[in-house]
């Protein structure tokens, strides 16, 4: 029954949203309220009807209820209740219905919070959510429904890939899906927008929250799966330009784009054209990822047994939202009014240089990832395109972007002053080029490149920092006055010098990471010692353990550093016998920001093994930076004022102007 | 039932919920619009003035700008709602009413399985279907026995159940009892021996084989008692024996005995040969056909054993024999087709693809 | 500036970050793109020692030879022709005999080639797509190669003596 209501259940969410999708917009042409307001209550509605589902795929998965294809093709009765849980998103059927469910989750939101919008504007916003879900709702039913049965019922299941057996799975999808599918939210506003005929600097302070929530999401569910892709599969990558990881950059470089130009439209209701074409790349850039990943042209861990209905089916859907809410860009975007207007050197010029640049980045990751499907579409010839192509091009790009980061915060709204945030950023710059000259000496005869990348990375953390130092004054004014000004500055700016600072100490890591990471690899009998980085590795010998579905063998390191003895290190091979496959566990060792990584090869029969050791130095930063850009985005969220770009009057002695 | 008024409950709240607000009167009035916002950043300058953020020129200016927006924002005033006309509320209500019900059932029928019950792991352990009542049956049955521990004929009923779910040593003590109250037999005897063999994980204790030579002096022809300790002399390293005690209950065999596979899959397993598997009688009617007849007739037999277990793929033994079959008549691509098929036919049952696997591995076909 | 030498100053700087792009682009596509080959490719094609190239196919049964130090060689072939591959580090866990597999590198002057990557990334039929769609046009592609035939392979695994299955079928 459980299994049949959850089905039921997601027919009537299908037949809701036809309904949410129609009935708002007939109503906001009439000016009718009653059939505006169906909009909001059948969301809900939706919400709980999709959640019911969810809840019911959990339920059977939790339960083994192998009657259910979906149970029997990805569970196991003996797999530990976490994974029985998380391997609901573990395959194509549940993770879409997952996609669904945040999809219903983020339109019931603004259903239940968005009292603060027109009536129609949430009308047409929920109508258009709804669109979106029904093509999904569709999809999921027709193609990769996970209510399936088994009339026969089986005794046992076939087991969910081992790789996929990892508290990883239990975060990374879930935050990556929030960050697709809420830029789902800035898309409805756009569309609405574009239906309206009417945008101006209110629409930027609606849509604000919801596209800062899915660029957190996004944020950490990117950060999470490359950690989770370094420790899990045993190469000590933690990026691979994989077309996967890329589907999932794309998105993220739009949506940052989205969200410095909704800065500019809400302060100075400029850029407002271009604001709307970025929530809608943005999305089509999620919806783009989800068909990579989901339809098979692609093969990676992520890709899940395809089907060639299921391609032709997203990419149906993709075509006709790409291709319909462009068109209607085209159509009604002229009708739009022009904003505000500013200096190319101003706050706002600094953010469409940010703007620039992100969405070049994002070109050139698209093409890169593109390119190979498309060439073999018309020719035939199969090619890669891999990390080299990404590191001369994104790499170049990017270091513009870098220097000029330091410098958007200080510059005045409408009309700025290089000169004085150049100014206000000496201290930053002598940080770094003091950085760069340590390093240099350091490391003398390595890396040229490195030291200066790292330079890049001081100058755009202390830039951060100097930001903070002239909107509290420190050091000109008293310390307590600094302090109490602090504490009212907007957390909007203590956001931004988090995020930004973030940027900096990622790109650290990157750095450190590839120029100074040291490896062994070899093979190793019992006693042996292994010195990478300082650190001497002593084998001590194999041991096995049985787990609940699989069987281990261990090998233990005992790890010391000059003669003393740190800690014991246990990488591992797991042999799952049901999927009859054996996955490498690494072992990881944290000291400071840097690790010590091991992971197995092959275990020959008298216990000799194969081994590689690696050395990342700072490898944790890379991952850092981007928590402390979510908690950047979390500061900006949790700050409810209205924000105003007051912009510099003109013709005001310089010697007037206080900071800002 | 329950799923059916299950599925009416949630329609139900489904058109509840286009329902309501088209019910509601007009009054529920929402005046969020452009304005609200422009007027709360004008306050919002204030208050960042009064705490020192932002200079009074640049408050100045901010306010001219946001009071230019407001002005604009006045003239596009959206046109307020209306009062909404009861006709299209109707025309909505009926879509919901009808459309909704209607919609889910032509999605649902043709996709959902509303006949099939839920059938979590819990419920099913031990053997498929009604495995719930006869645990309780064992439960009751032993009950009765601890308060009449002389019934013998209620040992004798328990004893094979036992066997079945897998508690040998259970098992063992009501053979025994069996034994001693209903009296010996050559089949307790045998019965006792496979309890004990079973608790000892499927070795013949020297324990065991004493039972079994015990049913072999109440009854020459006691056939498990046979196999057994054809089993404990191949256990004890002597195939030649093991092999002479199986050839010597197949030549005794009734041909359409059930036990005859097996003791066929033991022979072959230590080094005997047997006839391909078909029973004895029909081969003895085959040997006075023409060499063109024989050899239909075979293909026929072993296309309706093919057919079978295309049906009912359980059946481990009859897989071999089909593999067996075709590995004589020399067609090595359909045993190997066979053994693909049977592998996949018993893949959700490992006891019986463990059984299936050790059969195949004596076939020889490399598998 | 006026307006409109504002949004000159706009435009410009867009169009020269984007030829910078494209230019970075074009400039990256013709060092760093790999192209892909089978075994039977690379001896019509007469790929050049040193151009570095990925090869897929299926690594031949019984041609794993594992060397000193991590060296190991395999051949690969895709039904038509095999590739002797020498490669020096760890293999990924899902290289196996006779199943598919993608290594990176250059062919060196006698012809073998010499593997830097061994790619670990497959999806969970065991077979890169590459080599699959390559053996398909071949005609070696096997529907059933995939997870059906790795399923089998891990079921069919060393069994015990069968003895307790044996006690289960006399007892029926």
């Amino acid at each position: 029954m459980i299994a049949e209501a959850g089905h039921y259940a997601l027919v009537l969410a299908l037949g809701l949203a036809l309904i949410q999708s129609t009935v708002p917009i007939l109503g906001a042409r009439w000016g009718d309220a009653a059939l505006m307001n169906v909009a909001r209550s059948t969301a809900l509605a939706q919400l709980v009807f999709t959640l019911a589902s969810f809840l019911a795929l959990i339920t059977l998965h939790v339960t083994s209820d192998f009657s259910v294809v979906n149970v029997f093709e990805n569970s196991h009765s003996m797999k530990p209740l976490i994974y029985k849980i998380t391997g609901v998103w573990g395959n194509h059927e549940g993770s879409m219905l997952l996609w669904v469910s945040i999809l219903a989750l983020f339109g019931g939101l603004v259903a239940a919070f968005g009292n603060n919008l027109p009536l129609s504007l949430r009308a047409h916003v929920l109508a258009v959510q709804a669109w979106v879900a029904s093509a999904f709702y569709l999809f999921i039913l027709m193609t990769s429904n996970p209510f399936l049965r088994i009339i026969n019922p089986p005794l046992e299941g076939r087991d969910l890939n081992p790789v996929l057996q990892d508290p990883g799975l239990a975060v990374h999808p879930p935050m990556l899906y929030l960050g697709y599918v809420g830029f789902s939210i800035s898309f409805s506003f756009a569309i609405a927008a574009l239906l309206e005929g009417r945008i101006d600097a209110a629409w930027a302070r609606w849509v604000r929250p919801w596209t800062l929530l899915a660029w957190i999401f996004l944020t950490l569910g990117i950060a999470m799966g490359s950690y989770w892709a370094y420790y899990e599969l045993g190469w000590g990558g933690w990026w691979f330009w994989d077309p996967v990881e890329n589907a999932s950059l794309m998105p993220w470089l739009a949506g940052t784009a989205l969200l410095h130009s909704a800065v500019v439209m809400e302060k100075r209701n400029a850029l407002k054209v271009w604001t709307i074409l970025l929530s809608i790349l943005t999305f089509s850039l999620s919806l783009l990822g989800t068909f990579l990943v989901r339809s098979g042209v692609l093969t990676s861990v992520h890709a899940f047994a395809s089907d060639p209905k299921r391609g032709v089916f997203i990419l149906l859907i993709l075509c006709i939202f790409i291709g319909g809410s462009l068109t209607l860009y085209a159509w009604r975007a002229s009708a739009l009014k022009q904003g505000g207007l500013f200096a190319p050197i101003s706050r706002e010029g600094a953010l469409v240089l940010n703007n620039l640049f992100l969405t070049t980045a994002c070109a050139t990751v698209f093409v890169g990832t593109l390119y190979p499907l498309a060439l073999e579409v018309t020719t035939g010839q199969k090619i890669s395109v891999g990390a080299p192509f990404f590191n001369l091009t994104f790499a170049p790009l990017f270091v513009p972007l870098m220097l000029a980061v330091p410098f958007g915060p200080l510059l005045a709204w409408k009309r700025g002053d290089l000169l004085g945030a150049a100014q206000r950023l000496f201290a930053a710059g002598v940080a770094a080029l003091v950085a760069i000259a340590v390093l240099w000496a350091w490391t003398w005869g390595g890396s040229t490149l490195a030291p200066l990348a790292i330079g890049l990375a001081v100058f755009v953390v202390a830039g951060a920092l100097s930001d903070l130092a002239e909107r509290t004054g420190l050091f000109r004014v008293p310390f307590g006055t600094a302090v109490r000004r602090a504490r009212g500055l907007p957390r909007s700016s203590w956001g931004t010098v988090f995020a930004h600072a973030g940027v900096g100490i990622a790109l650290m890591g990157i750095v450190c990471e590839t120029t100074w990471n040291s490896e062994y690899i070899g093979s190793m009998k019992t006693n042996d010692v292994a010195h990478v980085a300082g650190y001497a590795l002593k084998f001590d010998g194999l041991t096995q353990r049985q787990g609940p579905n699989f069987q281990e063998v261990a090998a233990q390191f005992e790890v010391s550093l000059d003669g003393k003895w740190l800690s014991t290190m246990k990488p591992s091979k797991r042999s799952f016998t049901t999927r009859g496959s054996t996955i490498t566990e690494a072992a990881l060792l944290t000291r400071g920001a840097s690790q010590l990584y091991i992971s197995l090869g092959d275990i020959a029969a008298d216990g000799t093994i194969a081994v590689r050791i690696y050395h990342k130095p700072m490898v944790l930063l890379i991952w850092f930076g981007p928590v402390l850009m979510a908690f950047g985005g979390m500061l900006s969220l949790s700050d409810r004022r209205l924000r105003v770009g007051a912009p510099k009057p003109a013709r005001v002695p310089r010697s007037l102007q206080p900071a800002e | 039932m329950t799923l059916w008024f299950v599925f009416a409950i949630m329609t139900a709240v489904a058109i509840f919920a286009v329902l309501w607000p088209l019910g509601q009167s007009a009054g529920v009035r929402n005046d969020a619009s452009e304005a609200t916002v422009y007027k709360d950043q004008l306050s919002e300058i204030d208050r960042d003035l009064a705490a020192g953020l932002i200079a009074a020129p640049e408050a100045d200016a901010a306010r001219v700008e946001i009071s230019r927006r407001l002005l604009s924002a006045a003239d596009h005033q959206r046109a307020s709602p209306t009062a909404s006309s009861v006709r299209i509320r109707r025309i909505a209500a009926t879509v919901a009413l009808v459309g909704l019900p209607a919609l889910s059932m032509a999605l649902y029928l043709p996709l959902g399985s509303p006949g099939l019950r839920d059938f979590p792991l819990a419920d099913r352990t031990g053997t498929p279907s009604g495995s719930e009542s006869l645990d309780n049956l064992v439960a009751q049955v032993e009950k009765h026995l601890e308060k009449n521990p002389t019934d013998g004929r209620g040992w004798n009923v328990l004893a094979p159940v036992l066997m079945r779910l897998g508690r040998y040593d259970d098992a063992a003590r009501a053979v025994r009892n069996s034994i001693t109250y209903s009296g010996d037999s050559s089949d307790r005897r045998a019965d006792l021996g496979e309890a004990l063999t079973g608790a000892a994980g499927g070795v013949v204790t020297a324990e065991a084989k004493t039972e079994f030579e015990r049913a072999i002096a109440l009854n020459a022809d006691e056939v498990k008692a046979r196999y057994f300790l054809g089993l404990a002399a191949e256990q004890d390293g002597r195939p030649e024996e093991a092999a002479a005690r199986w050839r010597a209950m197949l030549a005794k065999a009734p041909p359409n005995a059930p036990w005859r596979p097996l003791a066929q899959a033991a022979l072959v397993r230590v080094g005997g040969s047997v006839m391909p598997a078909l029973p004895d009688g029909a081969m003895a009617s085959a040997k006075d056909m023409s060499e063109a007849d024989r050899a239909k007739m075979i293909h026929t037999m072993v296309d309706r054993l093919a057919s079978r277990l295309k049906q009912d793929g359980g059946d481990v033994e009859g897989w071999l024999r089909l593999v067996r079959a075709y590995m004589v008549m020399g067609d090595r691509d359909k045993a190997k087709n066979a053994q693909t098929e049977a592998r996949e036919a018993v893949a959700n049952d490992t006891e019986r693809l463990r059984q299936l696997n050790e059969g195949l591995k004596n076939l020889g076909l490399d598998g | 500036m006026t307006r409109k030498q504002r949004r000159l100053t706009i435009i410009g700087g867009s169009l020269t970050v984007l030829a910078v792009a494209v230019a970075l682009v074009l400039n990256a596509m013709r060092g760093s793109i790999v192209f892909f080959s089978t075994p039977v490719m690379v001896s019509e094609e007469h790929i050049p020692p040193g151009k570095r190239f990925r090869l897929g196919g299926l690594v031949e049964k019984g041609s794993l030879v594992h060397g000193d130090n991590l060296a190991v060689a395999f051949k690969v072939g895709d039904g038509s022709a095999t590739l002797p591959v020498t490669y020096k580090g760890i293999l990924p866990d899902l290289f196996r005999e006779g199943q598919g597999v993608v290594a990176e590198g250059a062919l060196d002057a006698s012809g073998v080639f010499r593997a830097d990557t061994v790619l670990a990334k497959h999806d969970e039929t065991y077979m890169p797509k590459e080599v699959a769609d390559a053996l398909k046009k071949q005609g070696h592609w096997k529907d059933d190669y995939g997870e059906k035939s790795h399923t089998t392979e891990a079921q069919a695994g060393p069994s015990t003596s069968g003895v307790s299955g044996a006690t289960q079928g006399v007892s029926q």
